[in-house]
């Protein structure tokens, strides 16, 4: 159990945003199961009023959420002070069984909350509200998942010893380690830089062939690429140690943060990736979701290349 | 409509302005709310001032204290210790270093203050740094038979208050004087370590407060590598069973421990008030006059969508919690690092009566604002939701009529 | 240009009671034309009025506007409806007190987010043609009935709306002021506008620009 102040504050605004997200759940539920536009009824005017309310709600959590996921990476950042063995977040992350599973669920609820925040803006722009159904019913799930990671957080705060040791991320982003994310460096760099470099190549072919499945497709597949080799092959040199590889240790103010940059490329360039694909929208909005993805896909691969670039013209060798 | 900056397309300022107005319309009730929330930021921000500033205090101390300290111990109390002793524990594996330190507190009737007089020899090694540098500082022998002293920044306010300019008389134990000479004052790293410090050499020190010559008031022991200290300890323990062996980290744990405990107290009684505060917003909100709802009726009734309103009432209630904050820091600031946190500092410093007082340094750490930050403008925010809405999505038709 | 088809509208005050305050109303407005709707106190004018602003919504029947179905727009929608075509002069002015007359003449457009100089531009226009540039700084709270008024013809035509409602103009106005309203309104019908206007007095009746006068009765119109 570790109870710091900044524990503690998580602690109460997941409770204040559970409170509310039961509110906006069983308003989603009722419009989900009662919606009908045409309807005159006393009982639709009332519903698209509620609409409102779950919709304030929901861009009210997810406003919330974004700082907050940022406080939170501090925060494991902070902790690692205190648990012996840690050096970042990796190694808070990793004292728990729970650590990895939680910050996975954190990112797809971000991508699922923005990805709602688009359909409902979408659904806004529309007299005839066609979306209302579908954007209610995908906060149904994503209600699910959101208090799932409300849980989560709790237990694995709870579950924190303060007393065990943990490891740091030097020997958790290693090839000599035990857990699965050693598998990663068992792949051969070549490979791993074809497919990463290949993946970027095809989300431009997709966006000359105008293909929008292909396109989201092809950015899902490039945020699992883009981070494995951002810790297999990159991370190495943005530490210039062929040792050190972990995803956290940049985000620190020894690399001036440029952790925070990688991955907000990353988003950006993914999710407006996806939902350029996935989103019902007019082909000019459709267009500029193209052109953010491959803008910001694109700087992300500039960036991360640099690192190696300018390792190999300074020293002459690769790692 | 179509040279629009950046910004201009994000923010509204005619909205932000028109929210600004509103504000001011409603003058006593914001006014009210905003007193009780600058209120209620200035003192948890006040608490984390105080809590970092002495949290860094006491690592710096920490960081300083010996590794490990024997004291024996008789008849329950500490009593001095051997000096031989310290041949011993050298001759133990993994022991680099063990000094045996003279020392003791001084009681200042005069002044009600507690001075901590510390002994040190040139030809010792010493065992912190800070005595390192004072002892190559200032020559302790300079002037034939009168000794002289080197005193903390506090020793010396305390001393000159009671007319001791130059020198100052000490009671030894059998009740005669002793005139030590005050060769100069330093100043530490940290005040909460040394500002009622005074240095002198061994011999003064073991006059003053009785001590043979063949005794030391404990022995600090240093380690070659920090992960055996509680094996070289327990050996330690073996050879001297009458002795009290205490390592550093036994000192850390207790220290955060109490430490921890009382922020958590804070805490929790901060957790009542915010909620105490969340129900009063809540209810000031949504007990809108008439005037006020036919004021957003009007609004709806000439073109304001529902969006265009909850934006409104959105700003209004970042406005006035976001300028609480600031006002709540910018208090807690001035209340911490000029005025020193009256009374509040003595629910943190439990000892500060006998100790001589120390000023609560400036540490600045952003992480705290963005903690105050997230415990209040989020909270105030969430409070105002359903009252907006409420209003937002009233029947325009009906109070306006 | 306004089209009413078979609207009925049902208040429901409470579970058990409910008022009928029109029942089966057909109505066409052309553009251009100036309606009167007379009728006694309770008759169902202002009701009219608030159906074709999308202030409210019919229990059942249809409101065309430009033969686009306003009737069953969401909120937003007819707000925005709202604000691109309908300038609403309201029986009590419904200005707010405690700002001055500029600032209500440009509270229609303070979500359009518009560049300062347009603002300027077109509040500037809109009090010179109403007559109360000389007190845009003064607190509406501080203003005399007339000049209420014409601040709220002011800001209903702010928008430069295609339809003009009016509930009510002349209620609390004493005759000479009166007289001076149905001049403007003159002016207005002669910029082509639709107008509406829900009256009983009698001072609007046989004007000779007004191309219409219907009765309301108990909900229905009497033709
Ligand atoms: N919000 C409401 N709730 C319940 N009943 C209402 C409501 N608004 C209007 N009514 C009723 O509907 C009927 C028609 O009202 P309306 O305001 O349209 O009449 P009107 O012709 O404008 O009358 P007046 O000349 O007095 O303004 C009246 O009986 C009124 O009491
Ligand atoms: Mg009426």
């Amino acid at each position: 159990m570790i109870l710091t102040p900044e524990v503690l504050t998580l602690c109460i605004l997941n409770i204040l945003f559970a409170f509310f997200a039961i509110i906006a759940f069983v308003l989603s539920v009722k419009i989900f199961l009662q919606w009908d536009l045409n309807a005159t009824t006393q009982k639709q005017y009332l519903l698209e009023k509620q609409s409102f309310l779950a919709a304030t709600i929901i861009k009210y959590i997810f406003a919330i959420k974004v700082p907050l996921f940022l406080f939170f990476i501090f925060t494991l950042d902070k902790i690692s002070h205190v648990l012996t063995g840690a050096m970042c977040a990796a190694g808070v992350v990793d004292a728990t069984q729970y650590g990895t599973y939680l910050l996975i669920l954190k990112v797809i609820n971000l991508y699922i909350f923005a990805y709602w925040l688009m359909l409902h803006r979408a659904d806004m722009q529309d007299e005839n509200q066609p979306y209302t159904k579908r954007k209610f019913g995908l906060f149904i799930a994503a209600f699910f998942l959101f208090i799932a990671e409300v849980v989560l957080e709790g237990i694995m705060f709870s579950a924190i010893d303060v007393d065990k040791m943990v490891s740091c991320c030097g020997s958790l982003y290693s090839s000599s380690a035990t857990s699965y994310v050693s598998n990663i460096f068992r792949i051969d760099t070549e490979v791993l830089l074809f497919v990463f470099y290949g993946n970027f190549v095809l989300i431009g072919l997709f966006y000359l062939l105008k293909n929008k499945y292909l396109f989201a497709l092809s950015n899902l597949s490039f945020i699992v690429s883009g981070v494995i080799t951002l810790i297999a092959f990159f991370g190495m040199y943005i530490y210039q140690l062929p040792t050190h590889h972990c995803p956290f240790c940049f985000l620190q103010n020894d690399y001036y943060y440029v952790g925070y940059l990688i991955y907000f490329l990353l988003f950006i360039g993914t999710f407006s990736g996806i939902g350029a694909g996935l989103l019902p929208a007019s082909n000019t909005s459709r267009n500029i979701g193209y052109k953010i993805s491959l803008l910001f896909n694109g700087l992300y691969v500039l960036l991360l290349s640099l690192y190696p670039l300018f390792f190999y013209i300074k020293n002459g060798v690769w790692l | 409509m179509k040279n629009k900056t950046w910004l201009q397309s994000v923010l509204n300022i005619y909205l932000i302005e028109y929210a600004l107005s509103a504000i001011l319309r409603q003058k006593y009730k914001n006014f009210f709310i905003l007193s009780i929330f600058t209120f209620l930021t200035f003192l948890l921000a006040s608490v984390f001032f105080i809590t970092n500033s002495i949290k860094y205090e006491l690592e710096s101390t920490l960081e300083a204290l010996p590794q490990i300290i024997v004291q024996k111990i008789k008849a329950g109390r500490q009593d001095d210790m051997d000096v031989s002793a310290v041949d011993e524990i050298l001759s133990i594996a993994g022991v680099s270093d063990a000094v045996a330190r003279v020392w003791g507190y001084y009681y200042f009737q005069n002044a009600g203050v507690n001075f901590t007089l510390v002994g040190v020899d040139e030809y010792e090694n010493q065992y912190k740094n800070s005595l390192e540098k004072i002892v190559q500082k200032f020559d302790f022998n300079n002037e034939e038979n009168i000794p002289s002293m080197i005193v903390g920044q506090g020793v010396k306010e305390n001393m000159s208050r009671n007319y001791y300019k130059q020198y100052f008389n000490f009671i030894k134990s059998e009740g005669t004087l002793k005139k030590v000479n005050i060769a100069g004052v330093f100043d530490a790293d940290t005040q909460l370590e040394s500002n009622d410090m005074i240095v002198m050499s061994k011999d003064e020190v073991r006059e003053i407060f009785d001590i043979q010559q063949t005794k030391a008031t404990d022995i600090v022991v240093k380690v070659v590598n920090p992960e055996e200290i509680n094996t070289i300890a327990s050996k330690i323990r073996l050879m001297y069973p009458e002795c009290r062996v205490i390592t550093n980290q036994d000192l850390q744990v207790s220290y955060q421990n109490i430490f921890d405990y009382k922020s958590g107290i804070f805490l929790a009684l901060f957790i009542v008030c915010l909620f105490t505060f969340f129900m009063i917003v809540y209810d000031k909100a949504s007990g809108l006059s008439s005037e006020e709802k036919r004021e957003i009726g009007i609004l709806k009734a000439i073109g304001w969508r529902v969006d265009d309103v909850l934006k409104e009432k959105f700003y209004e209630s970042f406005i006035l919690s976001f300028f609480a904050y600031v006002l709540g820091i910018g208090f807690a600031f001035a209340f911490v690092y000029i005025f020193q946190a009256p009374l509040l500092r003595n629910v943190f410093i439990g000892y500060s009566e006998l100790k001589t007082s120390f000023e609560l340094p400036f540490v600045f750490d952003t992480q705290t604002l963005f903690l105050v930050f997230f415990l209040s403008v989020p909270i105030y925010v969430a409070a105002t939701i359903l009252p907006s809405w409420k209003v937002a999505t009233l029947e325009a038709d009906e109070v306006i009529r | 240009m306004i089209e009413l088809i078979d609207v009925t509208k049902i208040y429901e005050v409470n579970k058990k009671e409910s008022v009928r305050a029109l029942s089966h109303i057909n109505l066409k407005i052309k553009e251009g034309e100036l309606v009167i709707l007379k009728g006694s106190s309770g008759s169902g004018k202002s009701t009219i009025l608030s159906l074709i602003a999308a202030l409210s919504k019919p229990t059942s029947g249809e409101v065309l506007v430009d033969t686009k179905k306003i009737s069953k727009l969401p909120d937003n929608f007819s707000s925005e409806y709202r604000r691109d075509n309908i300038g609403f002069v309201f029986q009590k002015y419904n200005l707010i007190p405690n700002l001055s007359v500029k600032e209500n003449i440009l509270l229609p457009l303070v979500p359009l987010n518009l560049d300062a100089q347009s603002m300027h531009q077109m509040s500037e226009s809109v009090m010179q043609r109403f007559h109360i540039e000389h007190k845009q700084d003064v607190l509406v709270r501080n203003l005399s009935g007339g000049e209420q008024q014409r601040a709220a013809i002011a800001r209903a035509n702010i928008n430069n709306p295609k339809i003009i409602l009016a509930d009510e103009p002349t209620a609390n106005l004493d005759e000479k002021l009166s007289l001076h309203f149905i001049e403007m309104l003159r002016e207005l019908k002669a910029s082509n506008k639709t107008i509406v206007i829900a009256t009983h007095d009698p001072l609007f009746f046989g004007l000779d620009f007004v191309d219409r006068e219907i009765q309301v009765h108990n909900g229905s119109l009497v033709l």
